[in-house]
């Protein structure tokens, strides 16, 4: 029996191939891809635990000793601890800037060292560099850096490289991809602050309660979970308690999963799970569909045979097993394969791209009991698909097995009985006969050149939204060269120096936190100052005029607080006190930024103070001048974003690839299991004298009409899961998707041109049709 | 009527290669059939009837010789022009009467359509055979002896030169097996069409002009039949 089955494996070694490569390719996929995912949330959450990160941030002016008090005693807080952020500016060529965390004990939210000696808080001269930052500087440990803080100058010695779990991703440069020499931050004992008594602490760190703990903060969880189990109510919970405790003297309260870092992580890994979770899942209805096709057919054709061994005496058990053998033990190789290799190679295809944008101590894969199980489901979902096709056949008994199967019978359909049948003409006919008589093998077809569409358009709209992105941002909106960023400590006499040298505007940016009913949401502020550098753009990407009064605000923005025009909203920005309310008087959108925006007349009539942060010019500024912190060129934000855009080429590159491996896989199966119960027909018709031509168009009308239809429903399922994927880009993106014109016919092009193609496979199929053997009396 | 001669083989031989022999299904085959004449093909299994039939009605090609149909040579044509040939000279009847399972019997003969310029109305062929009220039955609704007679009304309705019948009633009780074989016989004598039937049934040589024995390959007897009985009176 076993040679009986290697030998009817090696006749229809393409169907056994396919899948045994689709159960491969599920189970390498999803152990691949879970791995990788798994190792990320693994190594980050060590990392959170490791370096003690604290659960949640309070931002301020100044934290007292009696205010830290406050909050330790306040429920659910067990550990504070204040450190003092400071930005300053490197005393290097490229003039970096560097923040610097002045940490009064170093217990929370500590640097993990990666080179040198540990982080001690009695150290006053040592500092402590992110690492990345370092080794983009080429600086070790033992050298000595300069910077300028508060117009102080300082000069420490590099004690050691660190790591800090609150950069994960570094939010602090400007431009999206990025670039390690222009921005870092650096560890340094509080007493290390040249003058103590002038020392305040900006952030108090917090670490809540054990029992808390386990219930909000458990770190085995992945983000999503974690952040539908923390709803808001207790969220409020611990910052109203937090705000009686210090009476509100503080600016912004922030929990660990909104810190930009940890939250722009945990995307990233929803991300990669979802793909790891959509494709094996494709892979596995590809390979029980050829499973079935392919067993079906082999079974049907051995009908006969089974008989005899029936009537041999064989129990159906041996003959079940016998036939779910076939699958059970390709899916068995191909799963094991994937559990294999999966974890082992597509991690480390990952990580490279991943480390240029995250910084994590280590980057490692990480195993799961689900790899084993999703292994088992495969293997098990498969021999049962396989024992499916062959159950009905068993439970026959042997007489009737013997007998050849009796023809289907058929009854007219409705539209038969109109006169339009007669008029369709016999392609058409045979079709709609043959497809009706054939439900499910013509559903597989249409779902399979569904997925395949469905993936193209994905793939290829994405790739057009990075496009329209850039167009966007930096044609439509954006007329600047260069953005001179303003220091805190920038006299007004040197801004309006700058303004007159470069011929520049002033605008102020800032970050605030918005509410609007029971919803709350941290976004950026925009105040523009007769700006013409800048021109917002409507809801439909037009550049349009804003009002003059009132306040502005981005679409995504007024989705996600459910307001709408001419709905009140209040605000308050982050290190300023109190709250202001205003009307919104415009709906605009922004690719990178939402939040609101106003002008400088509207932001002053509130009672608020305009102080500029960037000076825009549409002139090439690259000298530094006194008074700028630091300037971003477009040309250059346009070049970093091409390097983003080429990783996903990459993905773009990958799903096009599945498309096309899923389509022909799929219509090729189809294909040959249609010609092999057709056969017989189609040799029939061909002695009667019906050209190969037109027994191939028979084919080819019936692959178009599958084609049609899954094409059509493709697009739509297409542009729904780019939605999906773009809506887990980020609250900060608003990604606008359509579909061009020249995309659809792209995809149209790829699909059709494929399932010719696989119909052209046939076409050889039936001029070689042996009329003769074909039609010899079944054995 | 005429008696010209429509079909010659010359030294007609088909060889199989079996592996490590080769296998001569037909050797050195030689005779000719009359336009309009009943020819049965007899012989044990394995002799090269079927074979014999398949080269005739060009879904086989010979490894050598020649086959005249009508004045010209079908040995050697490409496969669009074989089925140009089958389309045009020749009507075939199986023994599992190999109709399209998902076409009503009238579809079925209607298919003709598709492959000759001016066949038989569909309708007229069912009738023809006497099945005009099953018109719109499905294939599998219809008991053995029905379906091979649709088989016959679609292989008459494309107006052949011949009907090649490979075991027509070999799959039918003989009672039933008869009536098929009658209406070939109408076929012949009264429509004009040249029936060749390949069979083992010896019985059936009575009815016919001419009968070719095969054995082994090798056509050992061709015998003309001057007093070809009825069908009705072959003592089956």
């Amino acid at each position: 029996m076993l040679r009986k089955m290697l030998r009817d494996m090696a006749r229809h070694k393409t169907q056994f191939v396919s899948i045994f490569l689709m159960a491969f390719l599920a189970i390498f996929i999803y152990t691949g891809v879970g791995g990788e995912w798994r190792g990320l949330q693994k190594s980050v959450d060590d990392f959170y635990a490791e370096t003690n990160l604290a659960d949640a941030f309070l931002y301020g002016n100044g934290f007292s000793d009696g205010q830290v008090q406050a909050v330790k005693d306040t429920p659910g807080v067990s550990v504070v601890e204040r450190r003092l952020e400071l930005s300053a500016v490197g005393d290097l060529e490229n003039k970096p800037i560097l923040t610097l965390y002045f940490v009064e004990n170093g217990e929370i939210s500590k640097p993990f060292l990666a080179e040198g000696v540990a982080f001690d808080k009695n150290n006053t001269d040592g500092i402590w560099l992110d690492k990345r930052f370092a080794n983009a500087q080429g600086l070790k440990p033992g050298d000595t850096v300069g910077f300028v803080a508060n117009d102080t100058r300082l000069e420490k010695t590099v004690r050691g490289l660190i790591y800090s779990a609150e950069q994960v991703f570094e939010s602090g440069s400007d431009t999206l991809t990025p670039n390690f020499a222009d921005y870092g931050y650096a560890f340094l004992s509080a007493g290390a602050f040249p003058v103590p008594e002038m020392l305040t602490y900006t952030t108090l760190l917090i670490k809540a309660d054990d029992r808390m703990d386990t219930g909000r903060w458990a770190s085995s969880e992945s983000g999503a979970d974690l952040e539908s189990r923390i709803n808001s109510e207790s969220r409020d919970d611990l910052e109203s308690r937090l705000d009686a405790a210090l009476n509100g003297t503080y600016n912004v309260y922030l929990e660990r999963e909104n810190l930009p870092s940890v939250s722009m992580f945990n995307n990233e890994i929803q991300q990669h799970k979802m793909m790891g979770d959509i494709f094996p899942v494709v892979f596995l209805l590809i390979a029980l569909l050829t499973l079935v096709t392919t067993m079906t057919r082999i079974v049907t054709n051995q009908r006969i045979q089974i008989g005899t061994l029936k009537a041999l005496g064989f129990k159906k058990w041996v003959i079940a097993r016998h036939y779910v053998a076939y699958g059970f033990f390709l899916a068995a190789l191909g799963a094991v394969l994937g559990l294999i290799i999966g974890p082992i190679t597509l991690p480390y295809l990952f990580y490279p791209s991943m480390s240029g944008f995250y910084t994590l101590p280590e980057w490692k894969p990480a195993y799961d009991v689900s790899f084993v199980l999703m292994a088992i489901v495969l293997i098990v979902l498969c021999a049962a698909v396989n024992w499916l096709a062959c159950a009905n056949l068993l439970r026959e008994t042997p007489a009737d097995t013997l007998r050849p199967k009796a023809p289907k019978s058929f009854r007219h359909g409705l539209l038969e009985r109109t006169s339009i049948w007669d008029k369709l003409g016999f392609n058409v006919q045979w079709n709609l006969r043959d497809s009706s008589k054939n439900r499910i093998r013509a559903l597989m077809a249409i779902i399979g050149v569904f997925g395949c569409t469905a993936l193209v358009v994905c793939a290829l709209s994405m790739n057009d939204a990075m496009g329209d992105l850039k167009v966007w941002q930096y044609e439509t909106i954006n007329h600047y060269e260069s953005k001179l960023a303003l220091g805190e400590a920038t006299t007004q006499e040197q801004i309006d120096d700058i303004v007159t040298q470069v011929d520049g505007e002033t605008i102020m940016e800032g970050t605030v936190e918005i509410r609007a009913g029971s919803n709350k949401k941290s976004a950026s502020l925009l105040v523009l100052d007769n700006t013409t550098l800048i021109r917002p753009t409507d809801v439909n990407l037009q550049p349009f005029d804003l009002p003059q009064d009132g306040v502005f605000i981005t679409q995504k923005m007024a989705t996600a607080l459910d307001v709408k025009q001419s709905d009140e909203i209040e605000w308050h920005i982050y290190g300023v006190e109190g709250w202001t309310k205003g009307q919104i008087a415009a709906i605009y959108r922004d690719p990178v930024n939402q939040g609101i925006t106003m002008n400088r007349a509207q932001f002053e009539a509130y009672g608020m103070e305009f102080y500029p942060t960037a000076i825009l010019t549409a002139k090439n500024v690259t000298e530094s001048k006194a008074g700028v912190d630091s300037i971003t060129l477009t040309a250059d934000s346009m070049a970093g974003w091409d390097d983003l855009t080429e990783a996903m080429y990459i993905m773009v590159y990958l799903l096009i690839a599945a498309a096309a491996v899923l389509s022909v896989v799929v219509l090729y199966n189809l294909g040959l299991l249609a010609f092999t119960e057709m056969e017989r027909e189609m040799a029939t018709l061909k002695v009667m004298g019906l050209k190969s031509g037109k027994l191939r168009g028979l084919l080819l009308t019936q692959n178009l009409w599958f084609s049609t239809l899954g094409f059509a429903f493709g697009v739509p399922g297409g542009i729904w899961l780019t939605n999906i994927i773009v809506s887990l880009s980020g609250d900060e993106f608003d990604f606008p998707i359509w579909l061009h014109p020249l995309t659809l016919l792209a995809a149209f092009v790829f699909t059709f041109g494929l399932s010719v193609l696989v119909n052209l496979l046939f076409s050889r199929k039936i001029r070689r049709l042996d009329m003769v053997e074909s039609l010899k009396v079944m054995e | 009527m005429s008696v010209s001669i429509i079909i010659h083989f010359t030294h007609v031989t088909r060889e199989y290669d079996a592996g490590t022999h080769v296998l001569k299904a037909v050797d050195d085959a030689t005779f000719s059939i009359k336009d309009g004449e009943f020819v049965v093909i007899l012989g044990p299994s394995g002799a090269g009837k079927s074979t014999l039939l398949n080269l005739l009605g060009g879904m086989d090609s010979a490894t050598s010789g020649s086959i005249m149909v009508d004045g010209k040579n079908i040995v050697g044509l490409s496969d669009d022009t074989l089925t140009e040939y089958r389309a045009a000279y020749v009507g075939f009847v199986f023994q599992f009467y190999n109709l399209i399972p998902t076409l009503t019997a009238l579809e079925n003969i209607a298919l003709t359509k598709q492959i000759v310029k001016d066949p038989i109305d569909a309708r007229k062929a069912l009738g023809l055979v006497g099945l005009a009220d099953h018109a719109n039955q499905f294939p599998a609704r219809l008991s053995g002896g029905e379906q091979q007679r649709v088989s016959i009304a679609r292989a008459v309705a494309k107006n052949p030169v011949m009907l090649l019948c490979d075991e027509p009633t070999g799959a039918l009780d003989s009672q039933t097996g008869i009536m098929v074989l009658e209406l070939l016989q109408t076929m012949n004598r009264k429509h004009g069409k040249t029936l060749v039937i390949v069979t083992h049934n010896t019985a059936l040589a009575e009815a016919a002009d001419k009968v070719i024995h095969m054995k082994n390959g090798k056509i050992c007897d061709v015998t003309q039949n001057p007093t070809p009985k009825a069908l009705s009176e072959v003592n089956w």
